[in-house]
């Protein structure tokens, strides 16, 4: 039984890891912050999720895993909050957004207040 | 082979593999060509360290190491939004002073033409301003 849970928990893991080697060959592979950020914001969403739970899978059901499920919880709340801030502040300061992106002709009133 | 055996292997193993991906990280956010672009790979940075701060703690049985990852967790969004909230200000407050000078260049001279020349020397106003104050000193010490 033992053996059953490390087996999947690694599984799950290794699973993470390749979500960020993913993201992070994401980082080179595109030209525009934006996109950059589509590719990064992986690796705090599912990476971290899928790392976290085979750890919890591993650890079974005892207080260290509910203080891994909070630090899942966070993330999940911080990063399109974060993710929000960089792309109004890439579309208020950035000068070749036209190039990138398909943007209509509005006045533009400040991406974050 | 026991599971406390294999186990230090398999995390072993992780860490260096996490470690690998966050020097590409690095190598973005050294790299970016805009200030987006090191945030971004400064916050996947945290990210990662969180990862590692928590294999680390199921590896060698400390459970205080997850308070750690917690705080990290809060503390490195906190830095990104106050990266952000500052870079934002500062740039606000740049394209302001240049409005304004804008401005009361229109008021000295009414002349359009000479307005649209005093807004071009504004914006690279600078660097000759640096430059002239620069091979000043150089040109009195060629005289004496």
């Amino acid at each position: 039984m033992e053996w059953v849970r490390f087996i999947i928990g690694s599984l799950c893991i290794v699973c993470g890891l390749l979500i960020a080697l993913i993201a992070a060959f994401g980082l080179f592979k595109f030209r525009f912050a934006l996109n950059r950020m589509h590719a990064a914001a992986m690796t705090d969403t599912l990476g971290i999720l899928m790392v976290l739970l085979g750890l919890i899978i591993m650890r079974g059901f005892c207080f260290d895993s509910l203080k891994l499920a909070l630090i899942i919880l966070f993330f999940w709340f911080a990063s399109p909050v974060s993710s929000h801030l960089l792309a109004g502040m890439e579309v208020e300061i950035s000068d070749r957004l036209k190039d990138n992106c398909d943007v209509e002709e509005t006045e533009r009133k400040g991406g974050v207040q | 082979m026991t599971i406390p055996a294999v186990s230090g292997y398999f995390f072993g193993s992780a860490i260096i593999v996490i470690i690998l991906i966050m020097f590409a990280c690095l190598l973005r956010a050294i790299r970016g060509p805009e200030i987006a672009d090191r945030i971004v790979a400064v916050n996947m940075l945290g990210t990662l360290t969180i990862m590692v701060i928590c294999i680390l703690s199921l590896w060698q049985n400390e459970s205080y190491l997850l308070d750690v990852a917690l705080i990290y967790a809060m503390i490195s969004f906190l830095a990104v939004v106050v990266l952000t909230r500052v870079y934002l200000g500062v740039h606000r407050e740049h394209l302001m002073n240049r409005k304004n000078r804008e401005y009361f260049a229109e008021y000295a001279d009414g002349d359009a033409a000479s307005v649209a020349a005093d807004a071009a020397a504004a914006v690279s106003g600078t660097d000759n301003a640096e430059n002239a104050s620069a091979a000043a000193p150089a040109g009195k010490g060629g005289d004496v």
